[in-house]
């Protein structure tokens, strides 16, 4: 069979209404003249699988996967990739070290800036967000290990 | 009517303080680079600026974030006329027109008429707004749990209607944003629903991490920066003045574009972007010389222009009279104001009067400032544009951390951001529209609190939302059920008229 972009869509949400169904064991459907918390989730989940399943049956119609355009996929994975490593540094290293780390890499190295004014943005631009945020607008942001 | 002036009156007391007009400029100045710049939608925007508007009182907060919705419609034109890329996605129509005219040497006439349009448009729905936002609050005070499950229902179904995907899509998506929305305490009965011992997940899912990932990170993905181009002129400040024939060809457009955008943006859906369809698609119709269209016909950028701001006034009457968002960029306005403790809806204006009117005074003097921006500061905004993409994406990837994280100093809103940042990009190859499952997130609560209030005071009858005694709740789910019957008609005959828009940035 041909897999078609809305075989993919549509079973994609099949499966995360069976899991929602799934994880739903222990919250207490009701009656309707007292709903339960799982009442609304599971009729949710319910449609969800119904609608995705509708897109299955129509999906003759939509263009096969493999010829869906994913030349944006490699820059995407480098720049989520990036984006995780910055959160996960982001309350241990702070603000100012992760976010000018996470803009030198990407401006220099993904996307192959001259150095110089790579770094120099790297240098200003948390600076500046630091000032806005920090100073101008009193809203506290992560310090680190090296106390700012 | 004199209730009206008087309430304007105390309205413009607030409006020309000097720090809301402060912000009210600063919103403006922000919604202008945000519609310039392609890549950076006003949802975006406003969803990563959010946290700059915590230390504010609730008014300044939401003309300040409302000056960034309006203000992004006026600066999407100048993108669209000068490079031919559309800033956001309701100046999609502006660009064939708007552009044609700057290759005839005429961009600084298109900038000018499209701010004028934008200008008339934008004040024609503030006074409509005026004037039909206080009776319709008044109307809804009248509303229950069963009215108010009724409503919001239209609400989802009326945006399926209109999305700028299929029904089935957005229905979808709705549903995975009402699930999304049921996640966290359990207000009636203190269960905890799919928190996985997560206890941030406890207060649910925050409406901004959810909106930056899909509309911020999600757009960064799927836009590598070597597709963005950076070649730009700008006309020099005395080539802006239209002559007389323009000035005469613009005039009905704009008339024409402000009544039409004023009544599509009060329908929930992708309001400003429909409107700046049909807007073009009437003037091309009644004009005399419709083979002009797409070769540089001033009625084409003076339409479009004037219903797309049209269209984002008329958004508020839903939002400010009935609490119902009509599309994700108010979805977070209302987050904005419920942050600080105001819930939009029938009671605002009675309860919150110096927001009510001071926000509404505020769009009047908003509307003055994009037209003095717009025109005279024009070669400063282009100069933004000169910024290499590579060196702004970034920046605006550290703006979405920070902004996200600051609601509440919650790393785990950043991880959500960052998964909805992933989930995004995949919907965007699967051509699905992520604002319905935005709006369905801002409107769980409400929705699943009216619907399990309805069911307990009617003892599990449905009947209660169809019955003569609740007519109103009975009208509104027979509209509901007409839509979706003309909706399922057009699906399954595949003739879709949602094809050929574009998708919303």
């Amino acid at each position: 069979m041909n897999l078609r972009r809305d075989h993919a869509a549509g079973g994609a949400f099949i499966v995360a209404g069976a899991f929602v169904l799934a994880v739903s064991g222990d919250l207490p459907f009701g009656t309707l003249a007292s709903p339960g918390a799982g009442m609304l989730p599971r009729l949710l989940a319910t449609l969800m699988m119904v609608f995705g399943l509708a897109l299955v049956l129509r999906a003759g119609t939509s263009p096969p996967l493999a010829e869906l355009n994913w030349s944006d996929l490699p820059h995407a994975v480098r720049v989520g990739v990036l984006a995780v490593a910055a959160v996960v540094a982001f309350e241990p290293l702070g603000f100012a070290v992760t976010t000018a780390l996470l803009l030198f890499v990407l401006i220099f190295w993904v996307e192959r800036s001259p150095l110089l004014p790579a770094l120099g943005f790297s240098i200003a631009a948390p600076l500046v967000v630091y000032v806005l945020f920090s100073v101008l607008l009193r809203t506290p942001l992560p310090r680190g290990l090296l106390g700012f | 009517m004199e209730a009206i002036v008087d309430n304007l009156i105390v309205g413009f007391s607030v409006a020309f303080q000097p720090g809301v007009l402060l912000y009210a400029f600063l919103g403006c100045l922000v919604g202008t680079l945000v519609g310039i710049l392609p890549g950076i939608g006003p949802l975006a925007g406003i969803s990563i600026l959010l946290p700059a508007t915590y230390g504010l009182d609730a008014t300044k907060a939401i003309v300040m974030l409302a000056g960034i919705y309006y203000g992004s419609q006026y600066g999407g034109s100048t993108t669209s006329i000068l490079m031919r890329i559309p800033g956001e996605a309701a100046s999609v129509m502006t660009c064939i027109d708007g552009h044609a005219m700057a290759r005839k040497g005429r961009a600084g006439a298109a900038l000018a008429i499209a701010a004028v349009g934008s200008f008339v448009a934008g004040t024609f729905g503030v006074v409509l707004l005026t004037v039909v936002a206080p009776p319709l609050a008044d109307f809804a005070l009248r509303f229950g749990p069963p009215e108010y499950s009724a409503l919001l229902v239209l609400g989802l179904v009326f945006l399926a209607y209109m999305s700028s995907t299929s029904l089935m899509r957005t229905l979808l998506m709705a549903a995975a944003g009402l699930l999304l929305g049921c996640i966290g305490i359990d207000v009636m009965t203190g269960h905890f629903r799919y928190s996985f011992d997560i206890k941030e997940l406890g207060d649910g899912i925050g409406i901004v991490p959810v909106a930056v990932g899909l509309f911020g990170l999600g757009e960064i993905l799927s836009t590598p920066a070597k597709t963005v181009t950076d070649k730009v002129a700008a006309p020099r400040l005395s080539e802006l003045m239209p002559n007389r024939e323009e000035w005469r060809q613009s005039a009905a457009p704009i008339a024409r574009g402000s009544v039409l955008g004023f009544l599509v943006g009060i329908v929930p859906g992708s309001a400003h972007i429909i409107a700046s369809f049909l807007s073009y698609a009437v003037e091309k119709r009644v004009s005399k010389t419709p083979e002009e269209f797409g070769k540089g016909a001033v009625a084409g950028v003076a339409g479009p222009e004037s219903a797309n701001n049209a269209a984002s006034t008329g958004a508020f009457v839903p939002m400010l009279a009935l609490g119902l968002p009509t599309g994700p960029v108010t979805a977070v306005l209302m987050a904005a104001l419920l942050i600080k403790g105001i819930a939009p809806g029938p009671q605002l204006v009675t309860e919150h009067p110096q927001v009510f009117w001071g926000f509404i005074a505020s769009m009047y003097v908003g509307n003055l400032m994009l037209l003095a921006l717009n025109l005279p500061l024009v070669g400063l905004f282009v100069s933004v544009l000169r910024i290499p993409y590579a060196y702004l994406y970034p920046l605006i990837i550290v703006l979405c951390i920070v902004g996200v994280y600051l609601v509440n100093n919650s790393i785990v809103d950043v991880w959500i951001m960052l998964i909805m940042g992933v989930v995004g990009y995949f919907l965007r190859k699967l051509e699905f529209d992520p604002a319905p499952l935005v709006l369905g997130l801002v409107i769980a609560p409400t929705f699943e609190l009216s619907l399990r209030q309805s069911l307990v005071m009617s003892n599990g009858n449905w009947a209660i939302f169809f019955s003569g005694q609740r007519p109103i709740a009975a009208a509104l789910f027979a509209v509901s059920g007409a839509l979706l019957a003309l909706a399922a008609l057009s699906w399954l005959s595949r003739k879709d008229w949602r094809r050929g828009l574009p998708e919303e940035s």
